[in-house]
Order: structure tokens, then C-alpha cells, then sequence
């Protein structure tokens, strides 16, 4: 369809004043989109907006949503930041008088040198969201970080998207197919993700291709009747929390029917190597004089002897073949000691009553026969994939879940095809390009401390040694572009910053999080700075246009650290000496193989498409040119993640003490809620909170045009539940615990599985009825199998907020 | 002659509403008023629920009850089809709203908007678009259409599950996209309320997923600490 469409934005009765120009765009906000627009621009003002649709490969166009839409109601709504604001009342008061950008920043300026000086560098910390979308303006803002030697937090793992699942099996959080791919599929499981809502402009794939061409078989697994589901062929509501017993039932299944891809088990998994009976560590080759302690060992059953994997490549000689099961005597330095394949471990495990289609079936409420079918499905009706949602992540087994799902996929071998992956599209943060240049001067990097310990208050006794905790604790705080006073943990949070000197907020409209800072700075939105943007979803590479000057007093995140930078450490101003095009030619002339030629004369022109495969499958390099596991986690250097993938396989054993101790070195189900307290367990109902169309995490909560669509903030509950406690569709109610309580109206509804409420995730506090929104989730643990190691953002703690339990009750309106 | 129609197609349509803010953005309108809407239904009782989501817009009807209803003669079909409302003669009686069996006419008294007064966004480029206190609808964005454009809503829709055209000339991706599932996917072409005999020219074709259920339709959660399955465990 050609939609190459250059309008100027008029109505059927007058046409624009002024001079109308077209701009080629795109935006950047944390749905990672990353949609083409083109803007009509008259006398500085959008007039129209309409999707780009200019994408080389024709199927991708076009891009764009209904958020992406109305962004004009944002640029220009109510709640923009017009001027820099310091706070003259208490945190949170509301009290703020107006400043110039001088004293803005020489306020702040005082304070940094004073708390660097007196406590060091590294208790200031810098916590920005979405920085896998803004190359460069999230980006300076940690290069300034790394140049003072500050503290700085990731938010992809604080935001929960980190998928601890993916790390542990593949080395890496998250693994994603572009969704061109998902068009191949005849089989596609959806687990709790729910595509038509927040994947808007790549849902086509789903319906427009793999429906309507393959007539593919879509399933949602939720316990909701989502919006995706409408699209289903089927949908499962499980039982919140426990899609682990369904996915090793699954798996019990596969392996029953005899579906085991053994030679996709041979090639990409660790299920042959060997688990030492004495220490359950893995067996190494140095363990049986065969080489050195990073290399691992099978028992070649053709040789009848041990074999050596290789450690540079993943392909086996033909003749290897690695035993899968039985027992064997590995003469070792210590003595001899019995090992047995991880395989062997892992069918001991799955062939335990527990994960019988019929016992399985009574804790997921999934019948038998459905889990017998759909593991047959998936194993047969190919290429099979499954895009995996939040709610398997957002709990503290979720990383277990994960790691059976993936197990699932690797005993069918359902990977490195169009069609054929697992994909998790968990924010942006895969960086498409090394940034390192930009971001990490000479390569000096800020200290990295995952939000948690910050919101903690101190570390915990597991935490990895690596992570440098302020000696003295945290003194300041910057948040750019993040509202985490409208996540889960906003009163914890608060808390912590009540103990702070300074409390810095950067945005563009005032947030539930800007009111409750010390000063407030007015930063444009993504249609009035230059951006270099990349996304997991497409491999399309594309420049974010300054569409419009940025407007009242706003100014760019790299301005501001270039002027901050200026009075706190004048010695390094030199480093900020530069436009954002300087920025972007940096990024692109170091930024790897993937941008190599890339220049920005060609981004200007248009988007344009990386140096990877077509269609991308996700972890390309190892399931196509059979290198090691894990693919590189930019921007860190190439073999930083090898630590926690030492057999360069997918791990469905990990070996290390801590996992050893939790009994989590394969993958188990563990009920999701009995890691709670015995007083929390009690509450009847648990709690979902996922994203909607309307809002982008809390971005677009404020927008005056969806608003006047989608109303205001309901708690969806089914008429069993709602019945029994007196609450009728539209009722005034409370959704309480012993950590808060909030106020909203009630959906009743049949669309939703007894048993479970579900509250839109992202709506602002000044939208409901009362109380704090999302102040009954539990509270912040660290699960210790999440600090065995540290990389920022790739292995760190996850959340689980989905975890909580709750009651409802009728309140007066 | 040409006979301008939108077939939208349901498989295709995800119920996103890209098409709802898509129209709002191309046109400005005021608060509450949607040309194009998008309706969400829900049926059945648990477990066995379905949802439906149904873009709805002007079907620029052969037989307009709203064109016979109105009392000025405001309302008239162009030679391609489009039905619209001369917003200059229209006298805001209403009169088309009542005969609309569809609900797609809107009329309101007092435009409210939805942002501040002085910006110049709305103020100089939103609210000069329609003119306030008369009927007003989908007008298949003919503004657009005469410069050889789609509609708004159709270049928005992240699936292009919107598809206009000509249905009289057999080379017009409408009429193309109807041949072309008759064979691949043996749908036919559908109008809403066929009963109410407008001759609608919006016109949809079915959805292809089975929209099946399976649980056991539990009534909830097994117990927190699941004392059947650690047992099955050991």
C-alpha cells in the first residue's frame, strides 16, 4: 500500500496559514516502537501526523499507534514543565517557585560539589529510563555519570523487564526475533502477552500474516481474556503464577511422545555435559586431564570415552555422540566420581508425579488433554514460537519459568528459523550498537548499582561483591524520564528519598515523581531533540528529528549535563564539546559490526535497516553460524557474560552454590506466593497488572485525547468475586492489603478468571478515588540467584510484583 | 460512476484504536465525538467468553435514512457514493442523528476541547476544522480522497485491516482484497444491521480465529502452599 503520504494537516474547511513542511521522524518512548512519522510542521506547530510507512522492507509499514497519535496532546497539553522549578515547600508539598536555567543549575551545581566532596562521587546516583531508546541525550547523561565517577542505576532491571530466565539459560536477558519473523509461525503461544495492545504496530504479523496467510494457530495463555485473546484460536486461563508446572508438564509430554530434537540438544544445550555427583558442579575436561577448567566434557558413546566440547564453535564433529543418559565414573584428581548427563537430571525431574498432564492440570486449571495437545502442537505444527509476556517474569520464580519454557523450546528445537524463537520484548534494551564511545569516555564507566539496593536502603548480605555500595550511602538522586513514584514500590521509594540532600527530576510533563522532587528541569519531548534510535522489534536504524523547537523554557538533556558538567568539574567540560551529530557519528563509527557503513547522511534520509541477517530469528550468530552462547550484551565487551554461561551452551543446569541451595539448579516449579509471609498469603485474591493501549508505562496517563477514550482507572473483577462482596459493575471500590490500599471503579466482568483482579498498569494517583495506586504490591526482595553475578542490566535483579495477593471491597462513592 | 467503499476486515483488526485517534488527528473533533470508533464486546459468561472489537464508522448508505431525514435538504450523496452533510446548510435539528440506525451522526450543542485555550495548536489549527452546533460524521475523509489520498484511518491502521477503494472499478484494492478472500480464505463481504436496508458501503469481512476456551473453569486459585502438588513432588 502506498502510504508515502505528505499531508498538511487540514480539514474539509480551510486550509493551513503559513508555509507547511513535512519531516521525517520518529519517536522513542518506552513502548520501544520505534515508529517513522512524518510531521507536518506549520509556523512551528504539528499540524498532522501520520505513520511514515516508508520502511524498505514493505511489511513493516506502516508503523505507528493510537498513542503515538495523539503524542501532539502531550506536546502541547496542560502538564508540560515550562520552566526550571526549585521547591521552597516540604518534598511533595506543591510549593515551587520558577527559576532561570542559571540558577537551576547552579543550585544543583553547589549541592553535587558539596556531596561530592564531603560523602564522593558515587553517592549521587543517575536513574534514566529508556536509555536503549536514546543513544545519545540518555546518553550523555551517562557519560556525565561515568566522568564524575557517579553511582548509576539501570532501569530496565528496577522496571522488572530484566528476565533473569533468559540470563541464566542463555547469557543474556532477553532474546527477540524481529517480528517480521512471527509472520512464518503456524504455531504461536502467547504467554501472557498480550501483542494487540502493546506490540499495536507489529501485531499485523500475528493476524494480516501468520493467521490470515499460514492460518496459523495463535494461542493466549493469560488468566485474562485479553485483547489478543480476541485473535485467539484459543485461549487458557491458568492460574496466575503457575505457568511453570504447565510448561514442564509440557515438557513431560514432548518427551513421552518421543518430539526431542536431540540434535538440537547435542549442538546448542548443555543437556550432555556431565553433573559430579560429590559437588554437583559440572565436570570439567582439567577434572579428568583432558584440558583446563573452562572447558566441558561429554561421554562420546561412538568413542566410548570423554570428549572435549569445543569452545569455539558450537558444531560437533558427526561422529560425536554425546550420551544423554546413565551413569558414569570420571576418574578425577580427587578420586573417582560419579556423573550423570544434565539431561538425565532434567527427565528425572519432569517425569515426577508432580508435572503428570493430570496432576498439572489441577494446579494451572489447564485440562490434561489441553497441555497433551498443545506440547503436540507446538512440537509438530512448525515453525512454532512463543512470545513470552510480563506476567511470567514479574515474580520471584519467574526466572524459573522462564528457564522451563525455554526448555520446552529447546526439546522440540523450536529456534534459529523465521517462525521458530522464543522472544521476550521486554523493553528496550537491547542496544542494536555498540555505544560505548559516547557513553563511556576512555572507557571510564559509572559506578553500577542496580535501583534496588537503592530503594532498600543498603545492600543486602547476598549482594554480589562486584556492586560498590556507597560508603556513605546515597546523598543525591537524578531521575530523567522516569516515574517511579507510579510504580509498585512508590511508597518504599519515597522513602528513600526522604533521606536524600537532593532529589533532581528531568522531564517534559510534571509527574507524579517531578512534584515530589527538590528541583524540577523542563526537558522537550522526543519531537523537539535529535535522537539516534534503534529497537529490538525491527532492525531499522533511524534518526529522531529536533520536529519542533523545544518549547517554553525546555532544553536538551545533553545541553543541560554539558552545562551542569561546566560548573561542577570544569577540567572535564571538554568532554561535552560537541552536537548531537558529533555524538551520533562517534556511536556509528564504533558501534560494531551491525552499523559498519552506516553513515548519518543515510539516516537522514531515512531508516536504515542493520547489518543482520532477514529475517533476524534472534540470537542469529549462535543458532545460524553456530557461535558460542552468549550473543553480545552491548555495550559491554565481548566476553563479559561468559562468567554465567561458562559452557557457551544453553544452561538448563546451573551449577553454582546458590542455586544449589534454593534447589533451582534446573528448572522446578515453585508456587509463586509462598515466598510471602503467612499474613500476606491470607488475602483471598491475587493481582495483575498489566500494560494497556492507552498508556505507555505512565506516559500518555495525562493525554487529554485518550483520556477522553478510556475514561478512567478500573479494577477488572469477575462477577463471582464481585458478587459475593456486594460490588456491582461500576461501584466504587477499594483493593486493599497490609501494604496499602487504593481507590477505583469496578469493571465487572466475565473476561477475567475467578479468582484474580486486574488493574491496568501506569495510571497517575490524581486519576483515582483515593490512595496510593499500586501501593499494595509487595515489597522489594532480591532473589539471591540474581546476584550471583553482576552486569548491569543483563545480570541483576528482576521484580515480582505480580506476586501480590489482596481483597476488594465496596467503599462510598 | 464509482461507488467509494471501506471493507474492513476483522481477521486483520487487532481493536487497537489507531483508527479512532487517526480520525480525531485528520479531523478535530471535539471531546466525545468519534467519527471513527471501535467497539468492544464482550459475550458469554466464564469460561466460555469471547471478545469481538468492531471498528465502526459512516457507512455512506445507497439508501440514507439520514439524507431522507433531514428537514433542510443538508445531507447529499455524491456521485461516488460519499454521503455528506453541507455543514453550512445544515440547522443542527438533529433530525439525521434520530435516523441514523447506525449512531454514527453526531450533534452537539457546545464543543468542549481538550486543551487550554490559548494554545495555538487547537485554537488555530483543531477547532477551525468543523464547523460547531451541526451534524457531523465520517465523510470517508474526502478531503483526502479528491487529492488521491486514502482515508486517515486507513494509512493508520498499524494492520491494514482497512482497505478503500472503488468497488465498481474491478482493479481498486477493494474490490481486489474481496476476489482475492473469496479465494484464499472463502469469506464474503458483510454489512452491519442488514435488516434496517441502507445499502451501507462500509462493508467487513468475518474473523478467521476459532476463539476457543479450555480450563476446567476452576473457581479459584489452588491453595498457597499447594500441599497436593509438593507432596506429588516427592
Amino acid at each position: 500500500m502506498a502510504t508515502r503520504y505528505a499531508v498538511p494537516g487540514r480539514g474539509p474547511t480551510q486550509k493551513p496559514k503559513g508555509e507547511a513542511r513535512v519531516v521525517r521522524t520518529t519517536d522513542s518512548p518506552n513502548c520501544t516502537g520505534a515508529c517513522g512519522w512524518l510531521a507536518t510542521v506549520v509556523d512551528d506547530t504539528i499540524v498532522d501526523l501520520k505513520p511514515a510507512a516508508d520502511y524498505p522492507c514493505q511489511e513493516y509499514n506502516p508503523r505507528g499507534c493510537l498513542r503515538g497519535m495523539s503524542m501532539t496532546h502531550l506536546i502541547y497539553g496542560p502538564d508540560r514543565i515550562k520552566k526550571p522549578l526549585i521547591r521552597t515547600g516540604a518534598r511533595g508539598e506543591g510549593q515551587w517557585r520558577e527559576a532561570t536555567w542559571d540558577e537551576a543549575l547552579d543550585h544543583i551545581a553547589a549541592k553535587m560539589i558539596h556531596i561530592r566532596d564531603t560523602y564522593g562521587p558515587e553517592s549521587m546516583l543517575l536513574f534514566n529510563q529508556v536509555v536503549g531508546t536514546g543513544y545519545v541525550q540518555k546518553g550523555a547523561q551517562v557519560r556525565m555519570a561515568a566522568l564524575l565517577g557517579m553511582s548509576f542505576a539501570t532501569a530496565y532491571d528496577f522496571n522488572g523487564d530484566i528476565s533473569m530466565g533468559f540470563t541464566h539459560t542463555m547469557g543474556i536477558d532477553c532474546v527477540e526475533c524481529e517480528t517480521k519473523s512471527w509472520g512464518h509461525a503456524k504455531t504461536a503461544i502467547l504467554w501472557s502477552s498480550n501483542v494487540f495492545q502493546t506490540r499495536i504496530p507489529d501485531a499485523q504479523f500475528l493476524t494480516r500474516v501468520a493467521k490470515q496467510r499460514n492460518n496459523c494457530k495463535i494461542v493466549v495463555i493469560d488468566p485474562r481474556c485479553s485483547q489478543t485473546a480476541k485473535g485467539a484460536d484459543l485461549w487458557i486461563p491458568i492460574n496466575p503464577g503457575t505457568d511453570g508446572a504447565l510448561a514442564l508438564a509440557m515438557c513431560r509430554v514432548v518427551i513421552e511422545e518421543g518430539l526431542v530434537d536431540w540434535e538440537f540438544l547435542r549442538t546448542f544445550t548443555d543437556c550432555a555435559t556431565l553433573v559430579r555427583e560429590d559437588n554437583g558442579r559440572r565436570l570439567r575436561a582439567s577434572d579428568v586431564g583432558l584440558g583446563g577448567d573452562d572447558q566441558f566434557v561429554v561421554w562420546d558413546e561412538g568413542r566410548g570415552g570423554f570428549y572435549v566440547l569445543p569452545m569455539d564453535t558450537l558444531k560437533l564433529p558427526d561422529d560425536v555422540r554425546p550420551a544423554f543418559k546413565g551413569e558414569r565414573q570420571a576418574l578425577t584428581p580427587e578420586g573417582p566420581v560419579q556423573v550423570r548427563p544434565v539431561y538425565e537430571l532434567l527427565e528425572e525431574e519432569i517425569l515426577l508425579e508432580a508435572y503428570r498432564p493430570e496432576v498439572a492440570a489441577k494446579i494451572t486449571d489447564v485440562p490434561s488433554e489441553t497441555i497433551r495437545s498443545l506440547a503436540r502442537e507446538y512440537a509438530t505444527n512448525r515453525p512454532s514460537s512463543i512470545i513470552i509476556g510480563m506476567g511470567l517474569n514479574h515474580r520471584l520464580h519467574g526466572d524459573l519459568t522462564i528457564r522451563a519454557v525455554l526448555l520446552l523450546s529447546a526439546l522440540v528445537g523450536a529456534h534459529g528459523k523465521p517462525g521458530e524463537s522464543v522472544s521476550i520484548y521486554s523493553g528496550q534494551h537491547h542496544f542494536r550498537l555498540d555505544v560505548s564511545s559516547w557513553w563511556f569516555p576512555g572507557g571510564k564507566r559509572p559506578n553500577g548499582v542496580p535501583m534496588h539496593y537503592f530503594v532498600l536502603g543498603r545492600p543486602t548480605e547476598t549482594i554480589n561483591p562486584k556492586i560498590k555500595f556507597p560508603k556513605n550511602g546515597f546523598k543525591a538522586l537524578f531521575v530523567s524520564h522516569g516515574n517511579p513514584l507510579v510504580t509498585e514500590f512508590s511508597d518504599p521509594i519515597k522513602k528513600a528519598i526522604d533521606d536524600l540532600d537532593l532529589f533532581v527530576a528531568i522531564d517534559f510533563s510534571m509527574t507524579p515523581t517531578c512534584e515530589y522532587a527538590d528541583v524540577v528541569l523542563p526537558a522537550p519531548t522526543f519531537w523537539e531533540k535529535k535522537e539516534l534510535v534503534g529497537t529490538s522489534c525491527h532492525p531499522y536504524l533511524q534518526i529522531q528529528q529536533e520536529v519542533l523547537t523545544p518549547r517554553y523554557d525546555s532544553r536538551t538533556e545533553m545541553w543541560m549535563v554539558q552545562e551542569l558538567v561546566k560548573r561542577v568539574d570544569p577540567s572535564l567540560a571538554h568532554h561535552f564539546d560537541c552536537t548531537e551529530d558529533d555524538a551520533i557519528r562517534t556511536m556509528l563509527a564504533s558501534g560494531g559490526k551491525e552499523v559498519e557503513g552506516i553513515t548519518l547522511e543515510q539516516l537522514e534520509q531515512g531508516p536504515v535497516r542493520l547489518k543482520v541477517h532477514d529475517p533476524e530469528v534472534g540470537c542469529d550468530e549462535q543458532f545460524l553460524e553456530h557461535h558460542l552462547f552468549p550473543p553480545r550484551a552491548y555495550p559491554f565487551p565481548e566476553g563479559a557474560q561468559r562468567e554465567f554461561l561458562k559452557t557457551g551452551r544453553m544452561e538448563f543446569y546451573k551449577e553454582e552454590d546458590v542455586f544449589q541451595k534454593l534447589g533451582e539448579c534446573i528448572p522446578v516449579f515453585k508456587p509463586a506466593f509462598s515466598h510471602l509471609p503467612e499474613e500476606d498469603q491470607k488475602f483471598p485474591l491475587s493481582i495483575v497488572t498489566p500494560h494497556s493501549k492507552w498508556r505507555v508505562h505512565s506516559t500518555h496517563s495525562n493525554n487529554p485525547l485518550l483520556l477522553n477514550v478510556n475514561r478512567g482507572p478500573v479494577v477488572e473483577i469477575n462477577p463471582l468475586d464481585a458478587h459475593m462482596r456486594g460490588i456491582a459493575d461500576g461501584d466504587p471500590v477499594e483493593i486493599y492489603n497490609l501494604n496499602g490500599a487504593y481507590r477505583l471503579n469496578a469493571l465487572v466482568t466475565e473476561a477475567i478468571k475467578p479468582g484474580v483482579l486486574c488493574v491496568d498498569h501506569g495510571w497517575w494517583d490524581r486519576y483515582l478515588g483515593g490512595g496510593k495506586y499500586h501501593s499494595v504490591h509487595t515489597h522489594q526482595k532480591v532473589k539471591p540467584t540474581h546476584e550471583n553475578y553482576y552486569l548491569p542490566a543483563v545480570y541483576a535483579p528482576g521484580q515480582h510484583w505480580k506476586d501480590t495477593r489482596v481483597d476488594i471491597r465496596r467503599v462510598q462513592g | 460512476m464509482a461507488r467509494l467503499a471501506m471493507l474492513v476486515d476483522l481477521t486483520r483488526c487487532i481493536g487497537c484504536d489507531a483508527c479512532t485517534l487517526a480520525c480525531k488527528q485528520e479531523n478535530g473533533t471535539p471531546m466525545d465525538t468519534f467519527f471513527a470508533r471501535v467497539i468492544n464486546v464482550e459475550s458469554g459468561t466464564y469460561p466460555n467468553v469471547k471478545r469481538f472489537y468492531l471498528p465502526v464508522l459512516c457507512n455512506h448508505c445507497d439508501d440514507a435514512p439520514c439524507l431522507k431525514g433531514c428537514p433542510n435538504k443538508a445531507i447529499f450523496r455524491r456521485p461516488d457514493g460519499v454521503v455528506l452533510i453541507d455543514q453550512d446548510r445544515c440547522k443542527g435539528t438533529g433530525a439525521c442523528v434520530t435516523a441514523c440506525p447506525y449512531g454514527n451522526v453526531y450533534l452537539i450543542r457546545k464543543d468542549r476541547w481538550y486543551l487550554n485555550e490559548d494554545e495555538a495548536y487547537e485554537r488555530d489549527y483543531v477547532k477551525p476544522r468543523l464547523h460547531e452546533q451541526v451534524a457531523r460524521k465520517c465523510t470517508y475523509c474526502v478531503h483526502r480522497v479528491d487529492e488521491g489520498l486514502d482515508p486517515a484511518c486507513v494509512v493508520a491502521c498499524p494492520t491494514t485491516a482497512r482497505i478503500f477503494g472503488d468497488l465498481e472499478d474491478p482493479a481498486s484494492p477493494v474490490s481486489k482484497y474481496i476476489v482475492e478472500q473469496k479465494e484464499e480464505t472463502h469469506r464474503e463481504p458483510f454489512h452491519l444491521l442488514p435488516d434496517a436496508q441502507t445499502k451501507p458501503a462500509t462493508c467487513y469481512l468475518g474473523p478467521m480465529a476459532d476463539q476457543s476456551v479450555s480450563t476446567l473453569g476452576g473457581r479459584a486459585e489452588p491453595p498457597i502452599h499447594d500441599r497436593g502438588f509438593v507432596e506429588a513432588q516427592r
